[in-house]
């Protein structure tokens, strides 16, 4: 009981930063504009995707479509996303010393543990409702604007999947980047256990982010046998939801490695937390 | 044990370092049950250090602390019965005040609505209780700190420093809302500050601390009298009388006619003997005050040191 007025402390304490809705004003902007554009460019799109099939295949239907533009769409955004998503997780703690209110907040009768819980779980709920809101106005705003149908995808080569698979994939991938971006949040309250602002955090989790991503590229052995360790070489698994066959072996260890991330970085931020002397 | 069950705080050897710093040494404190205890010290003595310890803001290096006759290795559990406003009074700016005491109040499970509003008409900002605390002066920001240390009618309130930052007259309100609370209520008040009029003026037991070390502790009246002599003003009339009578007098050290008053040095245990013998003469004894006993006492703690 203690532990859900703690949450909705914590929830309500994040969703009043007016920061907090720039993802969503993101995410609501940006979308439709993607959609309006496939939807005056969509022919053209059209004629590009069966250019190579054409010869061969007779097409039906609407191949630009609100699968089609989704997928398209998680391509564009994932590289934001964590920045929007530090922007709050980094604050979760920090914040809170910079501004002074761990001087009430922590001097209620409350453990640490259960303060610092309430403040990770509220931060996964924020990142999960960014994910959702992704998923409502790509999946559910471009239902109504395009229509449904078969999707088209680029693995080696052009796969087509049905429309009647399409929803249980992209609710994987969804569930795939809302791990990655829960990782991502992860770290960005681990920096925030640190310091005493909220804009190292945000540096610090993008900072990161980017060296990551730049040494996953390097083709050097050292490199490429760390590689399956960061959590950035599966920041695109959403992506092989789409594959044909789905290769669950990849995303059961691009799970295991988000929840190691999130399991470390979480553990390591309590530790920090519980014993930080409140000095401000 | 006695003091365990009697006493509001009781601190065993409290040690803080910060680094290479002795924030704390050994620090044993007993704030008596009832009390407005006045911990007293000159800036960064460690008063600050104590009490962000008792409020589970920092921890201490060693020693131990009971609250109101608890024990607990889990610290926050003892802090049931606290209500606490350390150092400035600091809020989340874009909440009103009312939702910054919800939010307090949750973590106790005293967040209902009328007890709220009960503690926002106490302190004066029921009518502003749904403006933001943006808009809030630092007096009604230090008021709605003393407020959410209200939430649950605690037993023992700890005040760091709580008129840092308030005007005059806020400081005078804060002051009087204090001397309510411990009136009105059985709460035994903590409360911490280097103005020595103020914990003069409010406090029946204090406690001094100089770099880090406790200097002196107990009833003021019992510490005052180690305190050999002091000063006093006197306003009788007619003066001419009274200070014939007070120069001639034994008991009386030294006497000067100021422009109002007659002001007087004497041993602090003779002063009731005075008093008494003054009152037989032909004279009218308008006030008879004691001027700044704690300044004189908390120099000669310092100059010890």
């Amino acid at each position: 009981m203690m532990m859900l007025s703690l949450i909705r402390n914590e929830v309500f304490k994040i969703f009043s930063y007016y920061r907090t809705y720039l993802s969503y004003l993101f995410i609501v902007l940006l979308v439709p504009l993607i959609f309006w554009g496939f939807s005056i460019g969509g022919s053209t799109v059209e004629r590009q995707l069966t250019h190579a099939m054409g010869d061969q295949f007779l097409m039906v239907g609407k191949l630009v479509n609100a699968y089609t533009v989704s997928y398209f769409v998680m391509n564009f955004l994932w590289v934001h996303i964590p920045f929007l998503i530090a922007l709050v997780g980094g604050d979760v703690l920090a914040g809170e010393e910079a501004a002074g209110t761990y001087r009430v907040y922590l001097t209620r009768p409350v453990s640490r543990l259960k303060i610092f819980n309430a403040k990770a779980i509220a931060t996964l709920i924020y990142t999960l409702t960014v994910i959702l809101c992704l998923a409502f106005m790509s999946l559910g705003v471009g239902a109504v604007w395009m229509g449904l149908g078969d999707l088209i995808v680029f693995q080696d080569g052009i796969l087509v999947l049905p429309a009647s698979t399409a929803f249980v994939r992209f609710s994987l991938a969804y569930g795939l980047s809302f791990l990655n971006m829960a990782v991502v949040a992860s770290l960005a309250i681990f920096f925030s256990s640190m310091v005493k602002n909220a804009i190292g955090p945000v540096i610090g989790t993008m900072a990161i982010i980017i060296v990551f991503l730049a040494v996953s590229t390097l083709p050097l052995d050292f490199f490429v046998s760390i590689r399956p360790y960061f959590f950035t070489t599966y920041f695109d698994s959403w992506a092989k939801a789409f594959f044909d066959p789905i290769p669950w072996d990849i995303l059961w260890q691009a799970t295991w490695v988000a929840l190691l991330h999130i399991g470390l970085l979480l553990g390591g931020s309590y530790f920090i937390f519980r014993r930080k002397d409140i000095l401000s | 044990m006695n003091d365990l069950i009697n006493n509001a705080i009781q601190t065993e050897k409290i040690n803080k370092t910060f680094g290479t710093i002795r924030a704390l040494q050994n620090v044993s404190l007993s704030v008596r049950k009832g009390s407005i205890f006045g911990f007293l010290g000159p800036n960064g003595a460690g008063k600050s250090t104590l009490i962000r310890i008792l409020t589970g803001l920092i921890h201490a290096t060693s020693g131990n602390f009971a609250i109101l006759g608890k024990r607990s290795k889990h610290h926050y559990q003892l802090r049931r019965e606290i209500g606490a406003l350390v150092d400035r009074a600091d809020f989340y700016k874009q909440l009103s005040g009312y939702n910054n005491l919800k939010l307090l109040a949750r973590m106790s499970g005293h967040d209902n609505e009328s007890h709220l509003n009960e503690i926002l008409s106490q302190v004066g900002l029921y009518d502003r209780r749904h403006d933001k605390v943006k808009t809030y002066s630092q007096g009604m920001k230090q008021r709605l700190g003393l407020g959410q240390a209200l939430i649950g009618d605690p037993k023992l309130l700890i005040l760091d420093e709580p008129t840092t930052g308030l005007d005059p007259i806020g400081m005078l309100e804060m002051r009087e809302f204090i001397r309510k609370i411990a009136a009105e209520r059985d709460t035994t008040i903590f409360l911490s500050s280097h103005l020595l009029h103020e914990v003069e003026e409010m406090c029946t037991d204090i406690a001094l601390i100089f770099n880090g070390e406790l200097a002196a502790q107990g009833a003021i009246r019992d510490l005052f009298q180690h305190l050999g002599e002091i000063t006093m003003d006197l306003d009788v009339e007619p003066s001419g009388v009274a200070e014939t009578f007070l120069a001639n007098n034994d008991l009386v050290l030294a006497c000067e006619k100021m422009t109002t008053t007659l002001k007087i040095k004497i041993a602090y245990e003779n002063v009731p003997e005075l008093l008494r013998q003054l009152a037989a003469q032909p004279v009218n004894i308008f006030s008879a005050s004691q001027k700044n006993q704690l300044e004189a006492f908390f120099m000669a703690q310092a100059e010890r040191k």
